[in-house]
């Protein structure tokens, strides 16, 4: 009896056995197959993802702290098409909350293109449209449970980051815009486009839990800091609007710079555009050196020129402020007639005198006295001609004939000294005039004051772009253009601070002929002139009511500078003084 | 007399105890069930680390959305906060407020000892705390599987 147990026992463990060893024998085959290994990879395939982690844009602000450009979030909204159960409601919500037509949302969905499972029906949706949105399907889902109605379900919502542009307009030309692309147009963002846009990474990101110990990080784009204050470019654009609407002018320009460094303070033009809504920059401008014209449309400045023709002339030696002239109303230079703006003559001028009265044949005396190649190189070396290298886009050299060109004339040297004939952008022309305002010293404008990358600040430094005249020729002129502003009672002054600066009316050609009627008027001035603190240039295009600079520009630099000199804290001369002498 | 027969008896059965074949298939029994009590031990400590790590992972996953969508959020409301503080918004409320911009002749200044006009410097250079990669030790996130190919791959890399 016994040995018939074991021996049924032995049976049983040698069945079991061999059961066990078929099991494990088939588990190798299959962990071992071709099969396996196909498995094998499409789970590996799956294991990670490979992601592409875009940085947020840089931020812009002004030097003050204020927020220029940001970031918002907007949503993408879109259908998953395999869990999708009534397109009809969708379609009724989405054309509610969005304006965007019902038919078009509903053929989207039921006709989508071959191979999708998800279609976008919106994009760039505002937070709160997408949040009223997301709270009807909320609301919905709700009732589809209680079986009342069809919820929203498949209906997706994506956030993303868009640029957004707090001041709407406000220094649209210096800021410039961002597509839905995330490319940069225009001013520091498409001159800085590949540090504020960062740099794109991709990751393989584990699906597994268990290998989630690794944080992506991606940096942002460069945050920038201008050098713009914010409050003055608000002022400078208002004076600015309201300038046209007295004068009656086209277009205009302001601009405000520190002329020891070269920090744009402002720059204020027409017309301008709320980056908010890029999309109009069609609309607004016809051609792209509209956008921002105090770098990017050259034109004939006029007798804001002098105040280079008068540094040439004073620093090569030709004349000096006592040095005086017998103005006879006409000069005739390479077989043409030169006259005064007025057509009178001024008898014996000195050169302060040719400054303040603005003497076209008293300029062109001084030029052709020091002749074409010395007048040339020193209008070379102000930068008439060539870019200032400002850190916007878009930027123009504007045109300055030499000796030998094609199209050069011996009465160029004669109508260059007085502004025409020559072309130049405003930057360019207060880049010039800054060697006279910084004692010498060109300084090259610029638009960025810092930048911010990983929470540390860099700031930027000061750039000089040569000494074209001596401190003495520098500081010598400063002080003529403030007594021949001071002789003419001109419009441009503010009382208690002493001021340079000089006016500018250049007719403009039409059909190859100046036209009398049409001009550009100008003014150019800096100050307090022994610590200039500010520089402002002023254009006004076509102004109605009055042809002269000085009846239009001036005044406007006038009421610009009062301005700067409140936001910018600066003291009338007297005060200054005292705290010097303390 | 009977107490001897007693001790015999007892030791007897003793004996015969110590030579039961029983004994000796319930000592097996009893080994096998101890392995497969180990066996069970090992298993559900596996289990509950590997959950355990599956559950921080996960956590980890979560708080890397969170951080994505705080940093949307602190985005979103300091663009709101710069569109309700610009310019054109405060000078409105300013005129609102009775305020109007003044002229330079109103301007009173004051010469104060050792005041030095602020340079622009808004943003610290201060750096931003870093979100650097974990160093998490392999102890704390390889299975027992990973654990075994990897010392199976030191052997055999110590047997060349």
């Amino acid at each position: 009896m016994r040995q018939q147990y074991a021996r049924r026992t032995q049976v049983l463990t040698l069945a079991m056995g061999l059961i066990a060893l078929a099991i494990i024998v088939q588990m190798t085959r299959i962990q071992n197959s071709a099969e396996a290994a196909i498995f094998r990879q499409q789970a590996s395939n799956y294991a990670y993802e490979l992601r592409t982690f875009y940085p947020d844009r840089g931020e812009i602000y002004d030097r003050n702290g204020h927020l220029l450009a940001g970031n918002k979030s907007v949503y993408e909204i879109g259908v998953d098409l395999n869990i999708v159960k009534d397109p009809n409601a969708i379609a009724t919500a989405v054309s509610v909350e969005l304006g965007i037509d019902y038919s078009q949302i509903l053929d989207t969905i039921q006709n989508p293109p071959e191979g999708l499972s998800y279609v976008v029906i919106a994009d760039f949706i505002e937070a709160k449209q997408a949040s009223n949105l997301q709270e009807l399907k909320k609301t919905l889902e709700e009732q589809a449970a209680q079986g009342v109605r069809g919820g929203l379900t498949g209906l997706e919502f994506k956030s993303h980051p868009q640029r957004s542009y707090p001041e709407d307009a406000l220094a649209s030309n210096i800021i410039g815009f961002v597509n839905r692309e995330g490319r940069g147009y225009f001013g520091v963002e498409e001159k800085y486009n590949t540090l504020l846009a960062g740099n794109p990474v991709q990751v393989l990101v584990p699906t597994d839990p268990n290998k989630a110990s690794e944080i992506t990080r991606v940096p942002d784009g460069t945050t920038l800091v201008l050098t713009i204050n914010r409050d003055l470019q608000a002022a400078a654009e208002q004076i600015l609007d309201e300038a046209l609407i007295t004068y009656e002018a086209q277009g205009g320009t302001i601009v405000v710079m520190d002329p020891r460094n070269g920090e744009l303070l402002a720059m204020a033009v027409t017309p301008r555009m709320d980056l908010n809504q890029f999309w109009n920059y069609g609309v607004i401008y016809d051609r792209a050196n509209e956008f921002n014209p105090a770098i990017s449309m050259p034109y004939e400045p006029g007798s804001v020129v002098k105040i280079l023709t008068m540094a040439a002339a004073l620093d090569s030696g030709i004349a000096t402020p006592g040095t005086t002239y017998l103005d006879t109303g006409s000069i005739l230079v390479g077989g043409a007639t030169i006259q005064n703006w007025d057509q009178e003559l001024w008898g014996v001028q000195d050169m302060t005198g040719c400054l303040q009265h603005s003497l076209n044949v008293c300029m062109a005396t001084l030029s052709t006295q020091m002749g074409a190649n010395a007048f040339y190189s020193y209008m070379d070396n102000f930068g008439l001609g060539h870019l200032t290298g400002i850190d916007m886009s878009g930027e123009a050299p504007g045109r300055l004939k030499f000796p030998g060109d094609a199209d050069w004339y011996p009465v160029d040297l004669g109508t260059n000294s007085f502004g025409q004939g020559l072309t130049a952008t405003p930057i360019q022309i207060m880049m010039a005039a800054s060697s006279v305002a910084n004692h010498g010293r060109t300084v090259t404008p610029h638009a960025l004051f810092a930048m911010v990358r990983d929470g540390r600040q860099y700031n930027v430094p000061a750039q000089f772009a040569g000494s074209p005249i001596s401190t003495q020729t520098a500081d010598m002129l400063s002080g003529m253009l403030a007594v021949s502003l001071e002789l003419e009672d001109s419009l441009a002054l503010v009382p208690g601070y002493r001021i340079a600066g000089k006016t500018g009316t250049a007719q403009i050609p039409v059909d190859g002929f100046y036209d009398n009627t049409q001009t550009n008027a100008s003014f150019i001035g800096w100050g307090p002139i022994d610590d200039p603190q500010f520089m402002i240039y002023v254009w006004l295009e076509r102004p109605a009511t009055s042809i002269w600079g000085s009846e239009t520009a001036a005044p406007v630099f006038g009421e610009m500078a009062e301005k700067t000199i409140i936001l910018l804290d600066i003291p009338p001369d007297s005060i200054r003084q005292q705290i010097v002498a303390k | 007399m009977n107490i001897q027969n007693v001790n015999q008896n007892f030791n007897h059965m003793v004996h015969a105890y110590k030579v039961a074949p029983w004994r000796i298939q319930r000592q097996w029994i009893g080994s096998a069930f101890g392995v497969v009590v180990v066996l069970a031990m090992v298993a559900t400590l596996y289990l509950d680390v590997t959950s355990k790590a599956a559950i921080a992972g996960r956590e980890i996953q979560d708080l890397t959305a969170s951080i994505t969508i705080s940093q949307q959020v602190s985005a979103d409301l300091q663009t709101e906060y710069a569109t309700l503080t610009s310019s054109s918004v405060m000078k409105q409320r300013a005129l609102e407020l009775g305020f109007r911009p003044m002229k330079s002749r109103e301007a009173e200044y004051l010469v104060v000892a050792g005041y030095t006009v602020p340079q622009p410097d808004i943003l610290s250079s201060a750096p931003l705390p870093q979100l650097s990669v974990l160093s998490i030790l392999p102890e704390y996130n390889e299975s027992l599987l990973d654990w075994v190919d990897e010392q199976i791959a030191l052997s055999s890399r110590g047997l060349r």
